[in-house]
């Protein structure tokens, strides 16, 4: 099977500025992975040379069997759908709705399948109350609610998100969390650029952590997350449902909060030992 | 005096019938770190507007009410949207603030070095700002906010481009801004987690309208706030998850004090 997304031995810099060197990785169909990493790591710029905003220095970008050189975001915008890290700012249309369908109708595809798209994604992320609102009339973490719907709806192969959840609350996460599930278990492969490891936790399986430039892990998630001295050496912390997991040694480890809550209960209802 | 203080306060923007805020009364006093907490569309950065008076004399609207507040430094959510696009560096974005403060040229200095040593960001000095990452451009806005040295200090998101180990930073940095040097700091957050950390009071907004305020253990303990708020802590809502008896604990520490 072609990967959804491989990136061999990839390099960029800006100016002098050295940003990645050396990138290999692939992403089989269906998989959610985590792109971690301390500010200024290289997490952004690998999202824009996925897009095709930018092109590798060196080193090749597949997006399943298309090579990103020669191709630019509007080409690949057929295979992989991005949202920004201040996807608040993404939106331009005078109806959520409208927004959210622009995408289809760049791709060319006929109205009613752009208006089944459309739908499809604001149901996905119970947005249909609010798309006949003006976007900027909504405030900001809808905003970008309603840009991942953007992405949703060009029903792309390859989903790349940069920091989905920065301000949104609880109910807003969750939405995310079980919108990507959907799309994963249709065979989409969703990476996501993230600093929230509980979001990571709820929702992915993979981590790929970026330091100075360079792939410095590629592990299962809950591995990882369950690893504080790795963690720590990676510069990350653990999110709060790791912490507890680990401290109560948990039974398996778990990371999803149904499951540590479930695993909690048990351990806060047995008798202690004398 | 208080640094911040709001009276029976009321705030509609342009051609909205329903206000942002509705009736929210409030005191912010020198030492106090009050998170706002809330679900999205709760009116805690309208709130936060309204302190630095930024709503309605540029945002349009009514006001009603009484607003009391001594001069504030205000970060929005959205560093790049907050950056002066004036500055070629790094070193000159935070000076930007209290240069249009008027203050001299050797305690404008003074104060970026103090300012980006605190946020860590004195390795960027020579940088253009454009070309920062999101975590790196919101630390430098908030060393030149701080750089401000204002008295009242209003921060909405402060944290949401950072990494964990940024956030942290941040966190105890204002914490100690307010135990130290007596600020008064007003901060929306949607990190729950970070809250009991932090804050020495929460104030809970609900459509506008301030459902619970109070220490940080009585707002964030509420049953009320998983039903009809934005929730709380991580460790709280495994408790609850868990159908274990209430009072939840609210951190990793009072958990493991709980169990073990």
């Amino acid at each position: 099977m072609t990967a959804a997304l491989r990136c061999d031995g990839v390099s960029f810099s800006y100016g002098a500025t050295a940003a990645l060197a050396g990138i290999s990785f692939a992403l089989e169909p269906g998989e959610r992975v985590a792109l971690l990493g301390r500010n200024g790591a290289g997490k952004s710029t690998l999202v824009r040379l996925i897009t095709g905003l930018l092109h590798p220095a060196a080193g090749t970008v597949w997006v399943g069997d298309w090579e990103t050189r020669g191709r630019g975001p509007d080409a690949l915008a057929r295979r992989v759908a991005s949202v920004f890290q201040h996807a608040d700012q993404q939106l331009f249309a005078s109806t959520i709705r409208a927004d959210v369908e622009f995408g289809p109708r760049a791709l060319g595809l006929p109205p009613a399948e752009c208006a089944r798209r459309a739908a499809a994604a604001l149901q996905a992320l119970e947005l249909e109350p609010l798309a006949h609102e003006h976007p900027y009339d909504v405030p900001p973490p809808w905003r970008k609610v309603a840009a991942l719907a953007g992405a949703l709806a060009l029903e792309p192969q390859l989903l790349v998100l940069d920091e989905p959840t920065a301000g949104l609350d609880r109910t807003l996460r969750a939405l995310v969390t079980r919108a990507l599930a959907q799309r994963s278990a249709a065979g989409v492969a969703v990476l996501v650029v993230t600093h929230d490891l509980a979001f990571a936790a709820e929702t992915l399986d993979r981590a790929l952590v970026l330091a100075a430039g360079r792939l410095v892990c590629d592990a299962p998630l809950g591995a990882l997350l369950i690893d504080e001295a790795r963690l720590g050496s990676l510069g990350l912390v653990p999110p709060a449902v790791a912490t507890v997991s680990r401290a109560l040694a948990l039974p398996s480890a778990p990371l999803r909060e149904a499951d540590v809550a479930r695993a909690l209960a048990s351990v806060a209802r047995s008798p202690r030992p004398v | 005096m208080a640094g911040l203080t709001f009276a029976d306060v009321r705030f509609w923007y342009p051609a909205t019938e329903r206000p942002a805020l509705d009736g929210v009364s409030l005191a912010v006093a020198p030492g106090d770190v009050v998170a706002v907490i809330g679900s999205v569309g709760a009116g805690a950065s309208t709130l936060l507007l309204v302190a630095a008076r930024l709503a309605p004399r540029v945002t349009g609207g009514t006001l009603e009410g009484v607003v009391e507040a001594v001069p504030a430094g205000i970060v929005l959510p959205t560093p790049w949207t907050q950056s002066s696009g004036m500055a070629f560096t790094v070193a000159d974005e935070v000076a930007f603030g209290p240069a249009n403060l008027g203050v001299t040229r050797d305690e404008i200095a003074r104060r970026v070095d103090r300012w980006m040593a605190r946020l860590e960001v004195a390795h960027l000095a020579g940088r253009d700002p454009a070309t920062l990452s999101g975590g790196e451009l919101q630390r430098v806005i908030l060393a030149g906010v701080l750089a401000m040295e204002r008295d009242l200090l209003l921060l909405d998101e402060p944290t949401a481009e950072l990494d964990p180990a940024g956030a942290a930073l941040v966190w105890r940095l204002i914490r100690d801004l307010a135990r130290t040097e007596q600020k008064s700091v007003l901060v929306a957050t949607s990190d729950l987690d970070a809250v009991p950390d932090f804050a020495t009071h929460v104030v809970w907004l609900d459509k506008g309208r301030v459902r619970a305020a109070g220490a940080p253990a009585a707002v964030l303990t509420a049953d009320a706030i998983w039903t009809s708020g934005p929730g709380s802590t991580t460790v709280a809502g495994l408790w609850r998850r868990a159908g274990l008896a209430a009072p939840a604990p609210l951190t990793v520490a009072d958990l493991l004090a709980r169990v073990r």
